[in-house]
């Protein structure tokens, strides 16, 4: 009879407790919920779009990453002197790191790019465990690109935080976030760090097997009936030939060159087929009334910004005169870049030259982020994240130890800008192709780090930093060292 | 089974045996009414029988019985829910020993019973440490809210003096019983202040701001439960002790009305502020440098010459202007209860209206509260239906100058122009001219601007109770409470602050709608029996639920053209990229709980809670939680070997432990929300990223509690001791860490580390004159408190605080394992060099520096005092009765801010405020070596060191009261019930050891009250 009793009072306090959990799982609404953000597709592809509109913050490659911070010690720009002109600049262009304005802009880069990074991986960890389904080849996609993305940030962050990797493998870098985490992570030796992203890109190219970037093309415009746009557009998201770009790219970084190379010729062979192609001669050569500056067809992957008519104007165009105007040196210009002839390879006859440099008085300035004529044009909000050029490049450099061998690589890319081949490759004629190829896109200053050479500010070596630990690598933000 | 048989056999024999009898005798009939002992009204319903037969009948409406007994010798049993049974032998001469049957409740005296708001329990068997105060009491140490007057009267109940808000009607105080239990911030960051104990009003939780627009007067009693014990019955929110406030209920008897009201003026206490004079501000500003040129122009110099000269001028002229006095005025107080109560055994009904009218003393600063209430309770045979609704009205305004800004304007500047009126700027410099203007106060002040919120609202709790049998009961209770407030604030074109916009974008105003709903569950089954004379066994279970939600729409305007017309609509627009504001929260917690206490013969008490909380709040994974208490007592008084004395009336030691929770957090920490990128959308439509990250693992903070207590009285109730000894141990403790930014987020809810604190409490009252039958008593009383806090295992977590810390201005708050909370931490310093004027620095090894270096701070003092209490006595004298206050704190140190920013660090920006006094005199020169203070310089900044810590004992007089209790002849005479009034001040000195400025954004008060009590 007691059993009795106390296993109904058991029973009902039993009932009671479960629907209580249910009655106080309270679901915010003034806010998404991840429960109820993360319930279908449209959920995840909606996180997915967010990462990449947030890489077109300033802090990122919509400023800072791209033609600001990481280009002026990239060496890229004339930096003035005078303070109320050029404000913090100067301490940038002279590699001082530790004011407290240059700590706080690269803790807010660091912070940026780690918090996109915890985006990512709250939509993997969500993505695994995850009873959506998914049509078609959805789920694959959008994991790769996930993982492809946090690759990418973490590379980026090794880049700039990390050591010369050349020089120093084994040195304590950067964490690597593999999961979401209340608790810290510690620093890794970049050897590490490296493995990590080249396992994340690895598997994420793996998973964009099926992209439709390798049958269809990039697909620019959204399908008529209006259905979704998701798997459109391929260039404005991380597809499999961005992926493979990027172990390119991270496969030269990391000293990796047999990696490199196949991973870059692989990209180059399929834009041959006319995935990538160079960009339509009449649109840069002689004098086109509406140049496609940003050369758009060849970008592998680029961010689309809706007002990135913002960047010329707040940082190259002319009428900012007498505020601060980023432009390149004028001797490096004429000496080395845009002339100099057979030895540099410069030549103002460069379709790189006639459309992204356009005189006002007496200096040249860039224009590469100009606007063309048709404002709805989508081209208009491009920033390119990788290019073809790069793949060019890499694959030059990294044929062999012998860098000579790349010539001809060099020399199809010098071909699809209007100049003529170079007879022999260096070093520096191979630095000054990526000064033209790559200029305002936020690449320069890992290039010299890679390659630990001076930073070419000037075409005088003399008046060029020389490379050394304390310019290339960025101490990590205090916020990292002291919690 | 047998045993029942026989039972059976032996009723159903005698039932045959009785019925014979009647059928052989005569009856009697023994009438007469029964009525209640305390007010003698009659009692309806009363069972009314033969001990031992079923011959029995109940009162009628007038308490009036007809009963027929046998003609024979035996007992009349008189039994009542609620009250004691009561038996009269009737032995057939004694018919008139019936006609008037009085009734005594077996509810025990209030100040004898232990209210916490789920059961009740007599005190004498209760192992909880608590303290119950009744209205009387309240209202006799203070008239302007119950909270006030309960820190008068115990000693772990802190109303934290707001050095910054004063005496602000409308800022909340921060309220703690016991100390801390949460790190600090977390207000912060969530908008409510973690180390606020709960409060529950007849029964339901409710909040601070309800409990402080309750009148007083409404009161019938409050207690503060302290320990485990007594609290973990509310569980998870109960770690900061818990206040129960119970309002009076209807008394039964015919209609009665009576009036309380309370008149009062404040007057602002401004004597901590010691600002120069016209004539000493300028010779400061002189010996600072102010009209010294350094830029080599000579037309420069003569400028300041000139400036220097018309202001010499003016002061010559007799211009010395105390602007203090400019936004204050005296602020009246009058508040007014009428309530009317009446009815029958079977309905009761309360009707009341309370106004309450408070003005603040600075200008336009008022909390005018309307409140009705209706309270019913009807009751018939086992059932008790009881409901309480009150309805609210509130209206509150703000001075939209802050005090401060008086505090800073210079003595020698006018008020007004020669023409009365009121310019802009008290100084307002030349075209070309590199200089500030200043603008005036009153300026602002006069100008059409407003801060103001109304607020409407009810409460309606319901509750029904089964008296199933004497012994158990079951009770369900429901309350709902709806409140609406609206607050507006509107700042004029013309004020200072528009100065640099344009036109289109002046003025400023702003609205905020929040909108709560709460709602409140509670069914409990209570179970109280004295078995076998010895086994007091009392139990209470129960299952409660809550929820909470709120929300708040706001939203601004900019770009009025006049001062004069303020209606929203002629704003010209929303500001520029503004978007309306949308907050909304809901919380829901539901939990089982249990009580139990058994006693036996007095003597020997234990008690035991469990309680089991969920709460929406917390993540799933830690969505519920237990909370337990034990606690034991032994009553000495009771003991045999005792029993031969009565010198002790009371001797009880008691202990308890327990582990109370705290979930003042705020709604969704735990949960991962997301919002959109709203900034860019692209040609995949929108995007979705992370808001805020939650952290599903969170604990909840819960607080270890022991407790060790002595109660004693003795020596004729003439004296009279509680002391309390506790420890606490708060584990995990809940804060928001700063992380390191690689974690995606800059901060995250967390559980770190631990607090300890430990402390004791006693109250003392002794009764040189005790004579209670002749209305004469003479007490005196002592109250003390004391207690340490210290972090453990906080490790790094708050390494960012620390950092922060260290390099603002005034901070002195650090978190390191082994500190206190309160201490106060900063290098130390060994004075003034008299050779060259620096100040002299004592390293961490204890070598002396110049050098300041900030890793050399120590803990130079701490906040809190090491005794803190009040020294009260009171004297009742037949009708009359004068009472007496002292607060004192003896112990604590203070970071001394006036002297540290209004004495030195006094720079090219504050040059233009006025100043301390003292920061012209004792400073450093050539002529005065052996000074306190560095030399006056406006570019030398001034470190925080030991130097500014300084001893705060002090002596507060709290309250002084006198109060007249008519006697009934006089009463009776003028055609009343009873007629009381009282005169009661408040903060009417204080004297201190240092001198720091208090009230800076409102200045402090000092009141008076004259109250009057009439029942008709």
């Amino acid at each position: 009879m007691m059993r009795k009793h106390i296993f109904i009072a058991v029973a009902v306090f039993l009932v009671t407790l479960s629907s209580c959990d249910k009655w106080l799982d309270v679901k915010p609404y003034d806010k998404i919920s991840q429960g109820e953000l993360l319930s279908s597709e449209q959920g995840y592809m909606k996180l997915l779009n967010g990462i990449y509109i947030e890489l077109n913050s300033s802090m990122l490659y919509g400023g800072a990453m791209s033609v600001e911070m990481i280009e002026i010690m990239g060496g890229a720009y004339v930096i003035g002197t005078d303070n109320s002109v050029w404000g913090n600049y100067a301490d940038l262009a002279g590699y001082e790191y530790g004011t407290d304005y240059w700590r706080a802009r690269m803790n807010e880069t660091w912070n940026k790019a780690y918090s996109l990074i915890l985006n990512c991986n709250l939509l993997l960890e969500n993505l695994e465990s995850t009873s959506v389904r998914f049509t078609g080849d959805n789920y694959k996609v959008i994991k790769g690109e996930a993982l492809a993305l946090r690759a990418m940030l973490h590379f980026d962050m090794l880049r700039l935080f990390g050591p010369v990797y050349s020089r120093n493998p084994e040195m304590m870098s950067i964490p690597y976030y593999k999961k979401y985490s209340v608790v810290p992570n510690e620093p890794l030796p970049a050897s590490e760090v490296a493995a990590e992203i080249t396992h994340d890109l690895h598997e994420a190219r793996i998973l964009l097997a099926n992209d439709p970037v390798r049958t269809s093309g990039i697909m620019s415009s959204a399908p008529a009936d209006g259905s979704s746009t998701f798997m459109y557009y391929r260039n404005l998201r991380l597809n499999y030939y961005a992926v493979t770009a990027l172990l390119a790219r991270s496969g030269l970084y990391f000293g990796d060159n047999e990696a490199a190379y196949r991973y870059s010729t692989e990209v180059i062979e399929a834009a041959q087929t006319g995935i990538f192609p160079f960009v339509d001669k009449s649109l840069v050569s002689g004098s086109p009334e509406d140049p496609d500056r940003i050369f758009s067809s060849e970008i592998i992957f680029g961010l689309t910004h809706s007002q990135r008519n913002k960047l010329f104007k707040d940082y190259f165009d002319p009428s900012r005169i007498p505020n601060y105007v980023f432009r390149m040196d004028n001797g490096l210009m004429s000496d080395l870049i845009y002339g100099g002839g057979a030895t540099t390879g410069g030549s103002q006859d460069d379709f790189r030259y006639r459309v992204n440099w356009v005189a006002t008085g007496a200096n040249k300035y860039f224009y590469k982020y100009s606007d063309m004529v048709d404002t709805g044009s989508i081209t208009n909000t491009l920033i390119p994240m990788i290019r073809l050029g790069e793949m060019y490049l890499i694959a030059a450099e990294s044929r062999s130890q012998d860098i000579e061998a790349g010539v001809s690589y060099v020399n199809q890319l010098r071909s699809a800008r209007g100049v003529s081949s170079l007879q022999s490759l260096s070093r520096k004629t191979l630095q000054y192709e990526y000064i033209r190829e790559l200029y305002g896109e936020g690449q320069l200053f890992f290039m010299y780090k890679r390659m630990f050479s001076p930073v070419l500010f000037t075409s005088s070596d003399n008046k060029n930093p020389q490379p050394s630990d304390a310019i290339f690598v960025v101490p990590l933000p205090s916020s990292e060292t002291d919690n | 089974m047998k045993s029942l048989d026989r039972l059976l056999i032996i009723l159903s024999s005698f039932l045959i045996f009785a019925s014979a009898a009647y059928a052989q005798e005569d009856f009697v009939v023994l009438s007469g009414k029964v009525v209640d002992s305390a007010d003698g009204y009659p009692l309806i319903g009363v069972s009314v029988s033969v001990a031992g037969t079923r011959q029995g009948t109940v009162t009628d409406l007038d308490g009036l019985y007809e009963l027929k007994v046998p003609k024979q010798q035996c007992e009349v049993l008189f039994s009542y829910v609620g009250y004691d049974d009561k038996v009269i032998a009737y032995n057939l001469k004694n018919a008139s020993a019936f006609s008037k049957v009085v009734m005594f409740t077996n509810v025990t005296q209030l100040a004898d019973v232990v209210v916490t708001g789920v059961y009740e329990r007599k005190k004498e068997s209760f192992t909880g440490a608590s303290a119950t105060f009744k209205t009387d009491e309240l209202k006799a140490v203070g008239t302007s809210n119950i909270l006030q007057s309960l820190s008068t009267l115990d000693p772990s109940f802190k109303m934290m003096e707001s050095s910054q808000f004063g005496s602000n009607p409308n800022v909340m105080p921060d309220i703690e019983i016991r100390g801390k239990t949460s790190v600090a911030g977390l207000k912060e960051e969530y908008g409510t202040d973690p180390n606020q104990p709960l409060f529950i009003l007849d029964g339901f939780e409710t909040s601070l701001e309800t409990i402080m627009n309750l009148n007083m007067n409404r009161v019938a009693s409050v207690t503060i439960l302290k320990d485990a014990a007594s609290t973990a019955i509310y569980g998870s929110k109960a770690s900061n002790g818990v206040v129960v406030i119970e309002t009076k209920a209807p008394a039964r008897g015919r209609l009665q009305l009576s009036y309380k009201g309370d008149y009062g003026i404040s007057l602002a206490d401004l004597s901590d502020y010691n600002l120069m004079n016209s004539k000493e501000k300028l010779e400061f500003e002189t010996l600072a440098g102010v009209y010294k040129d350094n830029s080599g122009d000579p037309f420069a110099q003569i400028r300041l010459d000139d400036l220097r000269n018309k202001r010499l001028l003016e002061i010559e002229r007799g211009v010395d202007t105390y602007w203090l006095s400019e936004p204050i005025r005296p602020g009246f107080t009058h508040k007014h209860n009428i309530y009317a109560e009446g009815g029958e055994d079977k309905i009761r009904y309360g009707i009341g209206l309370s106004l309450g009218n408070v003005d603040g003393v600075m200008e336009n600063s008022g909390r005018h509260t309307l409140e009705g209430n209706v309270d019913l309770i009807y009751r018939t045979g086992k059932f008790q239906f009881s409901n309480k609704l009150s309805i609210n009205w509130l209206d509150v305004s703000n001075p939209t100058v802050s005090f401060a800004e008086y505090a800073y304007a210079n003595p020698y500047y006018r008020k007004y122009e020669a023409d009365g009126s009121i310019s802009k700027y008290l100084y307002y410099p030349e075209e070309g001219v590199d200089d500030y203007p200043v603008s005036n106060p009153l300026w602002n002040a006069h100008l059409n601007n407003w801060d103001t919120a109304t607020g409407f609202g009810f409460t309606n709790n319901f509750i029904f109770e089964w008296f199933a049998t004497k012994a158990l009961r079951l009770r369900a209770k429901f309350g709902l409470t709806k409140q609406d407030d609206d607050e507006q604030t509107r700042l004029s074109p013309q004020h200072s602050q528009f100065d640099d916009m344009g036109e289109t974008e002046k003025g400023l105003y702003t609205h905020t709608q929040i909108k709560e709903m709460i709602y409140e569950g509670d069914v409990a089954v209570t179970f109280g029996k004295l078995l076998a004379d010895k086994h007091m066994v009392n139990a209470v279970g129960g299952f409660n639920f809550s929820n909470n939600h709120r929300q708040i729409y706001g939203y601004s305007a900019v770009g009025f053209t006049d001062d004069q017309f303020d209606a929203p609509s002629f704003a010209n627009s929303y500001p520029s990229g503004g978007s309306p504001n949308y907050n909304e929260s809901l919380k829901r917690a539901a939990s089982f709980y249990l009580n139990g206490g058994y006693a036996y013969a007095e003597r020997y008490l234990l008690d035991f809670n469990y309680r089991l909380d969920g709460a929406s709040m917390f993540g799933t994974g830690n969505r519920f939680r237990n909370t337990w208490s034990v606690g034991a007592g032994w009553n000495i008084h009771k003991e045999p070997f005792m029993a031969s004395s009565d010198f002790f009336s009371l001797f009880k030691l008691r202990g308890s432990v327990g582990n109370p929770g705290n979930q003042n957090f705020s709604a969704y920490q735990a949960f991962s929300t997301y919002k959109f990128n709203g900034w860019m959308t692209n040609v995949f439509g929108t995007g979705v990223i992370l808001n805020a990250l939650g952290n599903a693992g969170l604990s909840w903070q819960e607080t270890t509690n022991y407790d060790l207590g002595m109660d004693l009285t003795f020596w004729g109730e003439r004296i009279n001791a509680t002391f309390d000894y506790y420890w606490k141990y708060t584990d995990p403790l809940l804060a928001v860490i700063t992380t390191p930014g690689s974690m995606g987020v800059t901060s995250v809810a967390m559980n770190a580390g631990s607090q300890k604190t430990r402390g004791w409490e006693a109250t003392l009252r002794i009764s040189p004159v005790y004579k209670p039958s002749e209305g004469i008593i003479w007490n005196i009383s002592l109250n003390a408190t004391s207690s340490r806090s210290e972090y453990a295992d906080i490790g790094n977590s708050f390494s960012a605080l620390n950092e922060s810390g260290k390099a603002s201005l005034v901070g002195t708050t650090r978190y390191y394992d082994g500190g206190s909370p309160t201490a106060i931490w900063a290098v130390r310093s060994a004075g003034i060099d008299p050779a060259t004027g620096k100040e002299l620095f004592i390293k961490k090894d204890g070598t002396y520096s110049f050098t300041y270096d900030v890793n050399d701070e120590v803990v130079v003092g701490d906040m809190q005092p090491k005794v803190e209490g009040l020294l009260g006595t009171s004297l009742y004298f037949k009708g009359l009765s004068i009472g007496c206050y002292l607060r004192y704190r003896w112990g604590g140190q203070v970071f001394n801010s006036s002297l540290f920013q209004k004495v030195e660090n006094i720079g090219t920006q504050e040059i233009y405020n006025n100043q301390d006094k003292r920061a012209l005199y004792d400073r450093w020169s050539e002529n005065n070596r052996e000074a306190y203070f560095k030399g006056i310089s406006l570019v030398q900044r001034t470190e925080k060191s030991s130097r500014f810590v300084m001893d705060d004992n002090s002596l507060i007089g709290e309250s002084f009261n006198i109060g007249y209790e008519f006697p009934d002849r006089i009463v009776r005479r003028m055609r009343l019930g009873a007629l009381n009034v009282q005169l009661t001040s408040s903060d009417i000195f204080r004297a201190t050891s240092v001198r720091v400025e208090r009230g800076i954004d409102y200045p402090f008060a000092r009141t008076v009250t004259m109250s009057l009590g009439i029942t008709f």
